[in-house]
């Protein structure tokens, strides 16, 4: 009992310099400057351990939030470190969105198509993420959308030519004692994660682990010669959903649609069929 | 000194970041956050379905005319975790839903609370639906 207790206070301290760094904007690793207690050998159980639906966890801490984080929170993330020409354009975007968001007109979305959120925004975990372990494979299915990753282990990661573009790339993934690294390449132009723009040479760099028995990490670090100025890291938490299974999510009938303008409506009415 | 200002800097683009992350996925910005609105009717159809599931219910005014609403509900997915079922609401059950109405005017809006024929309440889990100022009820 006294071991982990100590072990969760440690954690909460870590995290709260961890929170301290982000705010001064240092992009590095910050999951790996967790001190790892566990061995190699531990790493077994650490596969089957991140086995299991897991929930978005510690969302509402931050600026919007409340003041004392839970602990295993991770830093909130950062904007996008966009080179100077890029950010301009991110910027802009924003501002079109919040301009038109305060007239009661939104902007359409990949979203107002019922386009899944592909990769790296469906780690973001709006509904409940499931990840499946077996033989040279680990799977991670998102329930909104029906979103499926399939992360090849042990594999070398292919050549970027030889990965067709799609919403989630081409992922490889080892274990590096208790954390799964993943490694992802070839994401289509228009899948953009917080309206962020990406080259064809993007690379997302997973390390995922548990910071306590039923806390997962995700250290998400994006990297894109072309638009970034230097790595973006964002992690995310999820806390582990002992009993749920993941319900089914089929876009039905989608009445958001985007008029002339580009503005989301709703149809009011039944579908005429 | 220099390091209250990148601090300062730091908090300024979370903010401005959280905005973002915020409408990521849906922007309920279309729905009137200032006032809502008490819908007393007779229910015509409860369309189970995603992205929405939505209750289509028919209104009828002091004069007797009939007004048609399109209520949005959230996912089915939230609604059953919520507890909701399919089963719960069907044609020619009379319903009062609160709603955030859409600012364009269209018949429709954002459902923040149901009421049953039976009295019990339902919540549809709408995201941050502390945001949306309530209308007193008038009968």
């Amino acid at each position: 009992m006294m071991g982990i207790s100590t072990r969760v206070s440690h954690l909460v301290g870590v995290s709260a310099m961890l929170a301290c760094a982000a705010a001064l904007q240092i992009a590095r690793p910050l999951l790996a400057q967790v001190p790892s207690t566990r061995s190699a050998r531990a790493g077994q159980t650490a596969q089957l351990d991140i086995e299991g639906a897991w929930e978005r966890y510690g969302m509402f801490f931050g600026p919007r939030g409340n003041a004392a984080p839970p602990p295993n929170v991770p830093p909130p993330a950062m904007p996008p470190p966009l080179k100077p020409q890029y950010r301009a354009e991110w910027q802009a975007a924003v501002q079109r969105a919040r301009e038109a968001d305060a007239k009661g007109q939104p902007l359409a979305t990949g979203y107002t198509s019922c386009l899944p959120d592909g990769m790296p925004a469906m780690m973001a975990a709006m509904f409940p993420l499931e990840i499946l372990v077996s033989k040279g494979r680990v799977t991670i299915i998102e329930e909104a959308f029906n979103q499926v990753r399939r992360i090849v282990m042990d594999q070398p990661q292919k050549p970027l030519d030889e990965v067709e573009p799609g919403f989630f790339g081409h992922s490889v993934g080892r274990w590096e004692g208790d954390t799964l690294v993943i490694d992802t390449i070839g994401i289509k132009d228009n899948v953009r994660y917080q309206n962020t723009p990406h080259s064809p040479q993007m690379r997302i760099s997973e390390r995922i682990k548990l910071v306590s028995p039923d806390i997962l990490w995700d250290e998400i670090t994006i990297e894109d010669p072309v638009t970034l100025e230097r790595p973006w890291v964002v992690t995310y938490a999820y806390k582990r959903m002992p009993n749920y299974t993941l319900l089914e999510y089929v876009c039905e009938d989608n009445r958001e649609f985007a008029d002339e303008q580009g503005r989301q409506r709703i149809r009011i009415g039944p579908r005429k069929d | 000194m220099s390091r209250t200002r990148i601090v300062s800097m730091a908090s300024i683009s979370l903010v401005l970041f959280a905005s973002v992350i915020a409408r990521a996925h849906h922007s309920f910005s279309m729905f009137d956050h200032t006032q809502t609105r008490t819908l007393k009717g007779t229910v015509t159809r409860f369309q189970w379905t995603n992205p929405h599931a939505y209750i289509e219910l028919d209104v009828t005014d002091a004069n007797g005319a009939v007004q048609h609403f399109s209520i949005e509900c959230t996912s089915i997915n939230m609604l059953q975790r919520l507890g909701w079922r399919s089963t719960m609401i069907k044609a020619g059950d009379q319903v009062k839903a609160v709603v955030a109405p859409l600012l364009n005017g269209d018949p429709g809006g954002l459902l923040l609370e149901l009421t049953l024929p039976d009295g019990r309440k339902l919540d549809p889990g709408v995201p941050a639906a502390g945001s949306y100022k309530r209308t007193p009820e008038v009968d």
